[in-house]
């Protein structure tokens, strides 16, 4: 079985104002099928650019990104889309709900842009709302009616309803403190147990303990395990779990 | 994305800015309510001229000629013969006396009129009724007065006054019957009706005929049968060529409809300029709103994108809502419009003289129109939604997402 994200020799440039931008150089990666991974590093350093490639929202200029075996450089825009709807899952720093809409409708809402049928929407939503452990009675409030913690496991809960190949967090305990960003993180330490495959973005070191391996990206470039090692020495604080 | 969900999204959003959307669509309800109210109203006016002139009006031809010596009844039926294209030719004669019963009095305009005038002109009946070939052959005393006549005399126009007696010249005659009220294009005030020869043995004593009308046979080509009519009338009273144009008079109430119709014409020019301003407007309106719209969910729209929507469904998404936004101003306009139809019959009574007394302009509304307008609403909605609708489906979702 081909892994569930495979990057082969990436760069992104961007043209901007001050002229081109190397987002990303050369990045190679390996995500395997229920591995909770972390990409850290400080902000600049690209893991955005990273995370919005691994999410089919960008194209890399250069190298290949295989999402299960399907170069994602062949397809068109309605083909991203595609994909984004079937076999991704977001959770963002700033949750991204629809405020007025209720928790199941925010639930729903990928499945509207996937192939699923209306008789099923609403048991696939109560299954995923179920995963990240949301009492019920809260299935009928809307979403600006709940707390950051809740906001966010309704947002896990999205990423998950479309049993997406792989869910993709980006920075999901920074709006957050850390008692919730705590429980937050179980629930992703908890869905990777279970079997899903995610991708955590951080810069917060704590955060990338939960996970089960960590690469550390700087300049656009991800470091080596020695340049890890010589990180590490020299700034206590930035730990690594490998 | 479904249909369905289609018109969910949409319904929620122009649900959560209600207040807006209603300011918004006001320009198109003003448009649309101006082209029904407008076509509601000519619709009503034709309908109550076509009421009033009754169905044979339009097969009615006036005709006369001045040939240098006094036409007479037997010229009517020499030229009835000649042309058989009338079911039948009419004459009549006018005089002016004054009619008195016990107690009031008032200058009438007399008529001898032949029996078939009544079928010829259309006059209907509101009482008893009108002078038969018996009335005509015993020369009677007999009269037919107009519902103008009888309020004259008796002060209501409904007053039953079959029967009763009033004086004219020095004569007593007979109430038959009371005609409705004539319509305003044609003569008003008092008339009332003698048979012909009563009144050129009693009252005037004079036989010659001042007016001569025909009722062409169904279906027949109007402008055709007046201008063989012209002919007929130049050959059987030999009048020179020079004179034609002045001895010969051939009208017919075609012509009076056509007229009727190119001054409905330019009001419904001004009417439509109305409707089309308002309706620009209206749709510069919808197209600002829409953009703030997309301005203000960018965020949403890169959360859609980022959720699996197309650019495709992003389009269909906020196309939607600017076509339900028009096609409710739509609706609205035309009921505002039906609605203030009834409001302005009052105005469109006087502006085109029709409607007098007993007549109420009854707005008429079409299916035809009802369908123009929402067709025009949707259109409107599609043409200046397009432009928001595709900003918002171009836009970036890495930069949608992160927009502040």
């Amino acid at each position: 079985m081909a892994p569930v994200i495979e990057v082969r020799g990436v760069h992104r440039v961007y043209e901007s104002a001050a002229g081109y931008v190397h987002a990303l150089k050369n990045v190679s990666l390996t995500v395997e099928h229920g591995e909770f991974l972390c990409i850290m590093g400080p902000s600049g350093s690209g893991k955005s650019t990273l995370m919005n490639m691994l999410g089919c929202l960008d194209t890399p200029t250069s190298g290949t990104y295989l999402l299960e075996g399907v170069d994602v450089s062949t397809l068109n825009d309605d083909e991203l889309a595609e994909l984004r709807a079937m076999r991704l899952g977001f959770v963002f720093q700033s949750f991204n709900l629809l405020p007025r809409a209720t928790v199941m409708r925010n639930v729903m809402l990928p499945l509207i842009y996937s192939d699923c049928p209306v008789s099923e929407r609403e048991a696939r939503a109560v299954k995923a709302l179920q995963a990240v452990s949301l009492p019920v009675e809260y299935y009928d409030h809307r979403s600006n009616e709940l707390s950051g913690g809740q906001m966010q496991r309704v947002a896990i809960a999205r990423a998950l309803v479309n049993d997406p190949a792989v869910i993709l967090a980006d920075e999901p305990t920074g709006n957050l403190d850390s008692a919730t960003g705590e429980m937050v993180l179980k629930t992703f330490r908890r869905l990777c147990d279970e079997g899903k495959t995610i991708v955590l973005i951080t810069h917060d070191p704590d955060v990338a303990n939960v996970a089960d391996r960590t690469v550390h990206i700087r300049d656009g470039k991800l470091l080596t395990d020695e340049q890890e090692r010589a990180l590490i020495a020299a700034d206590p604080t930035t730990r690594s779990n490998t | 994305m479904r249909v369905r969900d289609l018109v969910y999204e949409t319904a929620t959003a122009l649900d959560s800015n209600r207040g807006r959307s209603l300011l918004t669509i006001l320009g198109i309800v003003i448009g649309i309510a101006a082209v029904i109210a407008m076509t509601a109203l000519i619709g009503g006016v034709k309908q109550s001229l076509v009421g009033e002139l009754g169905l044979n009006q339009a097969r009615l031809v006036q005709l006369y000629a001045w040939p240098g010596r006094t036409v007479t009844l037997d010229d009517l039926e020499a030229l009835e013969e000649l042309m058989p294209e009338y079911e039948c030719l009419t004459a009549s004669s006018f005089w002016s006396f004054e009619v008195k019963n016990e107690t009031k009095k008032f200058d009438a305009s007399v008529m001898g009129v032949l029996p078939s005038y009544q079928k010829v002109s259309g006059l209907k009946m509101a009482q008893g009724t009108f002078i038969t070939d018996e009335n005509e052959d015993k020369g009677d005393l007999v009269v037919v007065l107009d519902q103008n006549s009888v309020k004259q005399l008796y002060g209501d126009p409904n007053e039953e006054v079959v029967g009763k007696t009033v004086m004219i010249n020095n004569g007593s005659y007979t109430i038959k019957g009371v005609t409705e009220a004539t319509s305003a294009l044609m003569a008003s005030g008092g008339t009332v009706y003698v048979p012909y020869s009563t009144c050129a043995t009693r009252l005037s004593g004079y036989w010659g005929v001042d007016d001569m009308m025909g009722l062409a046979r169904e279906g027949a080509n109007m402008e055709t049968i007046a201008d063989k009519t012209r002919d007929t009338l130049i050959d059987y009273f030999n009048i020179s060529d020079d004179n034609a144009e002045d001895a010969v008079y051939v009208y017919t109430m075609q012509s009076v409809i056509d007229e009727l119709n190119s001054t409905m014409a330019s009001f419904e020019l001004l009417m439509t300029a109305v409707a089309s301003i308002s309706l620009l407007v209206g749709g510069i309106g919808i197209m600002n709103m829409m953009l703030t719209n997309v301005t203000e969910r960018i965020r949403e729209i890169g959360l859609r994108k980022a959720l699996g929507a197309r650019s495709s469904d992003i389009t269909m998404q906020f196309l939607l809502e600017s076509i339900c936004l028009c096609l409710v101003g739509g609706i609205i306009g035309i009921l505002v419009g039906y609605f203030g139809s009834f409001a302005l019959t009052g105005l469109a009574g006087g502006v085109f003289d029709v409607g007098g007394e007993g007549n109420t302009i009854v707005p008429a509304i079409d299916m035809k129109s009802v369908v123009m307008a929402t067709g025009i609403s949707v259109g409107i909605g599609v043409l200046f939604g397009y432009y928001p609708a595709r900003r918002a489906s171009k836009l970036d979702p890495v930069e949608s997402l992160h927009y502040q």
